[in-house]
Order: C-alpha cells, then structure tokens, then sequence
C-alpha cells in the first residue's frame, strides 16, 4: 500500500511509541531521582591491610600482588621500590612478618609473599637499565654522613637519594653489605645478588661507600657530627663470649666472626664434629654452613626447647633436613683441650629461667654433666657493637639509645642492629627509611611527628565468600642430600613467571579496592560510576543510589563501607527534591514534556539512520510516512 | 482552630511507625469531640524500602469541607519519622511562613540538623523539635535497622497496611515518644488525651519530657525590624 500523499498526525509518527526511556538510557534517570532514599550512602574507604602494616619497610604489598596478577611486572617493581630498596635481597632472607600477618591464612594458607618479592627484585635486576633513576630528583647539594652499609645505611642512602639528598657511607669491612655480607651465608643470599643490589643503589648516582673506615678509628665522633646530619648504622657485629672454663682453647670462635670470614671470601678453618652454641638464626646459619664447610656433623646447643628455639620456621625445617643435630634444654659448662686445641665439652641439662627484671639466664641441673666430643665450639649467643668512640652517655650495653624518632641528639640519628639490638634485615631497611624522612624533616625545618593511626582490615571485614579456597604455591628447595654439600648453592629457589602469577592471584586485597568491578555489576540502580576499572575510579551517583547497600554486602575486599547519610553535612551536596518522586516543583507535568523531547531525539535518530540506508541504497526518501515521495 | 499534620517517613521499615502518629492524633482529636480526618494508606507505595511516604491527619474545631483532597496543602504539623529525611524533599512546600512545627526523630544535635535547612524553609517554621525517639522508645528485636520490630513482625505489618487491619497496638515503638513530642512542644492538643489514644504511654511520656526545642521568631510585617535570632531550650520536666 502507497502512503504518497498521506498526512501521518506527528503523534503517531513513533517508531516506539509512548515508551518512556529505561533509567540507563541517556538523561532517563533524571525523570525519577531515587537518592532521597538513602540513609546510609556507600563509601570508598580503603583501609589498611595487615601485610602491609606489618611490614617494617611498609611495603605496599597488595599493590604489587595486584600488578602481578595482571602481569604489570615493571609496574610492580616500581611500587616495591617506593619502599623497599633491595627487593632481591629481602625476598631472599626476609623473615617475612608480612605472611605471619596475611589474613589468607585464616582462610586457607597465607600468600607466599616473600617468594613474590623475589620474583619482583630479581625482574628489577634483569633490566637493562634500572626504571627508578630517571624517577629521582636532581641532587640538592647537602651531603648526609651514613655509619655502616647494612641493610640500614644502604636503604637510608636510598631513600635520602629520593629527596634529592647525597650521602657518604662509611664501612668498616673492605666489602660493602655490612651483615648481608658478613652474617648471612652464600646459600641463603648469593654475593653476586647483593653486589648487583648495591650496584644499582650505587648507579643512581650521588651515593659513596668509602670501605675500610672504621668510625671511632678513622673517622672521629666530632667529624661525622660536622655534616649536616648523620645516620648511624653500624650494626652489632661482635659476638658475645661465653664465661665458661676452657673458652681460650683453639677450635673455638664466636660463630658471627665465622660466618663473616667465609662470607668476605677468606679460608677458615672448621672441624668435623661442630657444636654451635646458642638458640637463634645465626646459631642456624652457622651449624649449617659449618656442615657444608667442614663436611661433618653440627649440633645446636641450646636452652631452649626446639619448638621455642627462636630460628625462623622454614630456616629451622631446612636445617633438619640438611642433618643438624638439636641438643635442647642443654649448656656448656666447660670446653675439652688437648695442646691447646678443643676435643671436646662438657654439657648438662638446662633451663632457660627469666628473672624480675626479665633477664634471661641459664639453671644448670646439677649433676646431669657429660662429656661429648667435638673439634669445633661455634658460640652464638647474642653480639654487641664497640662504642667506647662515643660519649659516653649515648651508649647502653652496646646498643645506642635515641628517642622515639630514632633520634640520638642534634643532627645524628640511629637506626637497625645498633639501636634495637639484633634485629632482622627488614627492620634494619625500616629504620633507614625512617631515618632519611626524619633527616629531611630536620634539614628542611619541619616538624618530626609520629606515623598516623591506621586502620587495619580484619579477615572478618572481607566476603570470604568470593575467594575460592586455594593452596599456597611453595618455594621450591633445591634438593637437602646436595645443598649440604656447598656453600654456594641457593637452598630456596625462585618461582616461576606462572608461580608468581597464581600466588599473587590468591591475594584477597584485603580493604583495598582492586577493581574487581563487583560494585558495578550488583548495583540494581545503575548507581556505581567508573571510567577506567582500576582502584579509584569509582563513584557513586549520590543523585540515584537508594542507599540499598547491596554493593557494601557484596564487596569481597572490604573496602565499600556504609556511612551514615547525615555525616555529610555539606549543605551543597544535599539533592532535595521538591515533592516525593519528582525533582522539582510541578515535575510531574514536566515529565511530559521531558519524555517527549527524549522520544523526538529518538525520532530524529530513526529518520538520519533511515535517511542514510536510503542513500546508501540510492534512494531519495526520508521518512516512510512523509510526502517527500517514498518508492514502494 | 485547624491543623493539618504531614508525617513523612520510609517504606517498609517505618511506615507503620508514621502511620501510628497520625492515626493516634486524629483518633485524639475526634475523642474531644473536634472533626477530624486520618489518611493513612493512601497515595504513596509503603512496599517500597526505604521509599518516601506520608501519612496525613488534620483537624479542627469546623468541618472539613475538602474531605477529598488528600495530600494536605498547608501541613503546620511535620514530622520526620527518619532523620536523613530532612535532607530528602520539601517537606515544608505549602506550609505557611512562621507556623510551622517541625519534630524530626534524631540523636544529633539541633544545630547541625539545621545545617540541611535553607532559609526559605527555616523561613516557615514556629518551632523545631528534636527527639530521640529511637533512644527513647522501648527496644524490640535485635536490628536497629528495623527499629523496634524484628522482619517477622515486619512481615505482619506489610500486610496491614493499604487499609488492612492493625495486627499490632497502635501508638508503639519509635511513634510514640514522636507523639509526645509533638504534641508537648505544638501544645495543640491535651497531652493526657492524646496519651489515651497511644498504646506504649510511657514511651510517650518520655517523648513529651526528653525533647529539645529551637523556637523561631514570627516574621516581622513588612518593613519591620530584622528578626532576632531562634532561641533554643530543651524540654523542662527531664
């Protein structure tokens, strides 16, 4: 049928007629502002999550699982490296407080993260030119004095460097590294690695190690105080002696001084039949590397139990492996010599005992002694640094005292083994952190202050419902039957790209928003706004969310939380309508109107694609009803 | 003398609530012998949560001859049975300048609700009134989010609403200490005759007692001095 000549009513000329638009379509929401029913409005509030509070460095943990999920490797050495100088490092020997935190582990087994990190740093290493020195600011001309090239005097340089600010570091040793060198063996943190951390540090430019200067000795109290601030770092390097009856024999040497021989690369001598006295993570080190050396048998004698024995877990579980004996609730009472060279001991029975003041100390049981023979006596009770070069008010047992900012007096700061006694490498990298904002603080006038509250997520605050349980991915260890037999094969190996992947994939992001666009697909009010699906770019449309809550109960991380509507007390933000369902006075008629001019967009849409088929086809119509002549 | 009382509130959750002052003041005002009308289930959706709704009741000493216009168009009488509510509409559209007596059921102070108010709608109020109304009433259930009522019971109110019959008292829970607000600070009605007509009197009595009230100047006639500023004194007998 022909409609040429016809007049269509413009009422009926609708492709959809009468349909008023779905809120999601162009302005549709506007006709019914639903935000006045809101009592409660959903919020973005990240919080805090364990891992990260409790990483002394303050590593940014779930960031950098995150971009490891996605396989943004660079991305995520950037973030490490915010915080964290040496990552390779620390993902070798860190003791990883950050996993004993991992909320995961109330779920099922907590992240590997240590393993994660190493992926990261040893990724950083393989550039062929490190991301982070194009980053850092132009040097400012002020020069910082640092004590000690350990884990505290490398990460404070760093982090001095981020602000613009040069820094002479001052070692003892003839190699740089300070413990990391001289404490931790080979087969736990390979030289090589460390040398190319500190070659990295070194490379950004505007860092100085001077080796072989040894404060107090080469360096005096008065010339470190004449820079315009100084970071002590020296560590705690001397081992504690043992007052026990034949001590002076040979065979016997403090087991800090033996893993610094061998780790400086010089001969030592070692016996087959090795006891290690003393209970920690040097006693350890030592008993292992006295197997791998010496290629006999270690004992640890200590007064601890082997469950209290304060060796870190996996550590403790590679020892045994590796064959070293435990002798538990024991003490050495006297050391054995022929010719002046030990071929034995004397142990009994022990209790470790606590008095008033919290002072620890031995209770022999009398007349359990025995002999037990022996070539080599390891002791590894504890150390202490020299500091007679100091005032003397500043030193306390061979621990430096400052204030709660790390601050010694004046201009001079402190920080790891020297001022919180023997500590691990992650605190030591803390407090060089630390130390470099308060030495900007200083030397820019500002005002020291403490770190603000933080609130920390619990596994309680998370819907664990949407993390799907999932065994932890294990480091793998090179076999125990061939690792004891070197002092340079790594004994905990790398994870694979795919390793990496899947263990950072287990991360729950506990507080923190990682995109997961969950918010975004529950809203049954097209009310969660976003232009890119990352953290951040997420919004809520005030004007329309009805305050339902569904995104808040449905979040997996935690980080979507509902806040009472009155709190928002800026009066400029408040959307009153004028009556209950329409935002204005008189709007319901408006609607009408509203809707009309919506429907005659949607009409003239129709024509133009009409208009344009029509000219595509080479033909001359622009509307079916009209009497500009339509070919039928 | 006439009135008119607009409660505002949320479906589902408090409808019943605001549903209950209405119903007590109009059931009130016809037991003193004045004409009085209640429109309780009309015009808006109360099985929508969280939905704006309102309730209506007026009276006065001469018939109502409008009897078929249900919205009141001059509300003197508001009460919010929510407070976020004083950030949601104009409730106050209607009401005529300087007469207004506004409850609103919150634990904030009367400073910051009035933050949410733009001068033309502080502009029509006599009196704002402040009451813990949640504080004050008796605790049923387990979820401040029902208020009073477990989902149970909120099961049963569902269905008395749009004209079915009350399964529960009338004049309880969070409605009736907004009752006794309004009626001791608007001082329309006897309070001991409106206390016959609300099934949780003490709750009331708490409501008339523990309330604070802003009182705003009549405006002056046009051309007058500047109007002083409102003055603010909590409920005497505490």
């Amino acid at each position: 049928m022909s409609v040429r000549g016809t007049r269509v009513p413009a009422h009926l000329q609708l492709p959809i007629a009468g349909v008023t638009p779905p809120p999601t379509e162009k302005d549709g929401q506007r006709l019914f502002p639903t935000g006045n029913f809101r009592s409660f409005r959903p919020v973005y509030k990240d919080k805090t999550p364990p891992c990260n509070n409790a990483c002394p460095t303050g590593e940014q943990i779930q960031k950098y699982l995150d971009y490891v999920k996605h396989e943004r490797y660079l991305d995520g050495y950037l973030t490490i490296m915010e915080d964290n100088p040496m990552p390779s490092v620390t993902g070798r020997v860190c003791y990883h407080p950050c996993e004993t935190a991992c909320n995961r582990a109330a779920h099922d087994e907590p992240i590997g993260i240590r393993s994660v990190e190493r992926f990261l740093g040893d990724y950083g290493l393989a550039l062929a030119e490190d991301p982070i020195a194009g980053t850092l600011p132009a040097l400012n001309g002020t020069t910082v004095a640092i004590v000690g090239s350990g884990p505290a005097g490398l990460a404070c340089a760093y982090h001095l460097r981020r602000r613009g600010y040069s820094s002479v570091i001052f070692e003892a040793l003839d190699k740089p590294g300070g413990m990391l060198r001289a404490g931790i063996p080979h087969w736990h943190l390979p030289e090589e690695i460390l040398d190319a951390e500190i070659a990295k540090l070194l490379g950004f430019g505007g860092i100085e190690i001077r080796c072989g200067v040894r404060a107090g000795q080469d360096i005096s109290w008065d010339e470190l105080r004449s820079y315009p601030a100084t970071f002590l770092a020296l560590g705690q390097d001397v081992g504690r002696r043992l007052p026990v009856e034949g001590i002076q024999a040979r065979g016997v040497t403090g087991a800090l001084e033996f893993l610094r021989e061998a780790g400086l690369g010089r001969p030592v001598q070692i016996g087959r039949q090795v006891l290690v006295i003393g209970g920690g993570n040097t006693a350890s080190d030592a008993a292992r590397s006295a197997i791998r050396l010496g290629g006999g048998e270690a004992v640890i004698v200590s007064l601890e139990s082997e469950d209290e024995l304060p060796i870190v877990p996996e550590d403790l579980e590679q020892a045994r492996d590796e064959g070293v004996a435990f002798a538990p609730h024991t003490s050495l009472t006297k050391v054995l010599s022929s010719a002046g060279h030990v071929t034995g001991a004397v142990v009994c029975d022990a209790r470790l005992k606590k008095d008033a003041s919290g002072a620890v100390h031995p209770e022999l049981v009398p007349g359990t002694e025995r002999e037990v023979s022996c070539d080599t006596i390891l002791v590894a009770i504890g150390q202490i640094q020299q500091l007679e070069w100091l005032p003397e008010h500043l030193g306390d047992h061979g621990v430096i005292t400052a204030d709660e900012h790390g601050r010694v007096e004046g201009n001079v700061f402190v920080g790891g083994d020297v001022m919180r006694g023997p500590s691990m490498v992650v605190d030591a990298l803390g407090d060089g952190r630390r130390a470099a904002r308060d030495i900007d603080r200083l030397l820019t006038a500002q005002e020291f202050q403490s770190d603000p509250p933080v609130e920390i997520m619990p596994y309680e605050g998370l819907n664990s419902a949407y993390f799907r349980h999932a065994p932890r991915v294990e480091a793998p260890l090179f076999p125990a039957a061939e690792r004891r037999r070197s002092q340079r094969v790594e004994v905990t190996l790398a994870y694979s790209r795919e390793q990496a992947i899947a263990e950072a994939d287990r991360c729950m992001s506990c507080g923190v928003c990682n995109g997961c666009d969950n918010c975004y697909i529950v809203c049954p009010d097209v009310s969660v706004m976003r232009d890119a699906r990352e953290n951040g770019h997420y919004s809520i449309r005030t004007t329309y969310c009805k305050g339902c809550l569904v995104c808040v109960q449905e979040c997996p991380t935690g980080c979507l939380e509902k806040v009472p509507e009155m709190d928002f007390d800026d009066p400029a933000e408040v959307t009153r309508m004028e009556t209950a369902f329409a935002p204005y006075d008189g709007a319901h008629a408006e609607q009408s109107a509203f809707t009309r001019h919506l429907i005659e967009e949607t009409i003239a849409e129709y024509d133009a694609t009409r208009r344009q088929a029509a000219a595509a086809n080479g033909k001359s119509t622009t509307h079916p009803n009209g009497d500009s002549g339509v070919s039928q | 003398m006439y009135h008119e009382l607009t409660v505002w509130s949320r479906g589902i959750i408090m409808d019943k609530e605001a549903r209950d002052v209405s119903s007590c003041i109009a059931a009130a005002a016809r037991a003193l012998g004045l004409y009085a009308d209640n429109v309780s289930d009309y015009i808006d959706d109360p099985d929508r949560t969280n939905c704006l709704v309102r309730r209506y009741a007026r009276f006065g000493d001469s018939p109502i001859v409008d009897r078929f216009v249900y919205e009141n168009p001059h509300p003197d009488w508001v009460v919010l049975v929510e407070e976020t509510i004083i950030k949601a509409v104009n409730f106050l559209r209607g009401t005529p300048d300087g007469s207004g007596v506004l409850v609103i059921n919150s634990a904030r102070e009367p400073e910051y609700l009035l933050k949410f108010l733009p001068a033309a709608m502080q502009a029509k109020l006599a009196k704002f009134v402040v009451v813990d109304a949640v504080g004050l009433a008796e605790q049923r259930g387990s979820s401040p989010w029902m208020f009073v009522r477990d989902l149970g019971e909120l099961a049963y109110d569902r269905m008395s609403t749009e004209g079915a019959e009350e399964r529960l008292a009338i004049g309880m829970g969070i409605a009736a200490p907004l009752i006794g607000a309004l009626v001791a600070a608007s001082g329309g009605l006897p309070v001991d005759d409106v206390a016959s007509q609300v099934a949780d009197r003490d709750a009331m009595m708490r409501g008339v007692e523990r309330h604070t009230v802003i009182e705003f100047p009549r405006p002056a006639p046009s051309g007058g001095p500047a109007t002083p500023a409102p003055a603010v004194h909590a409920a005497s007998a505490g």
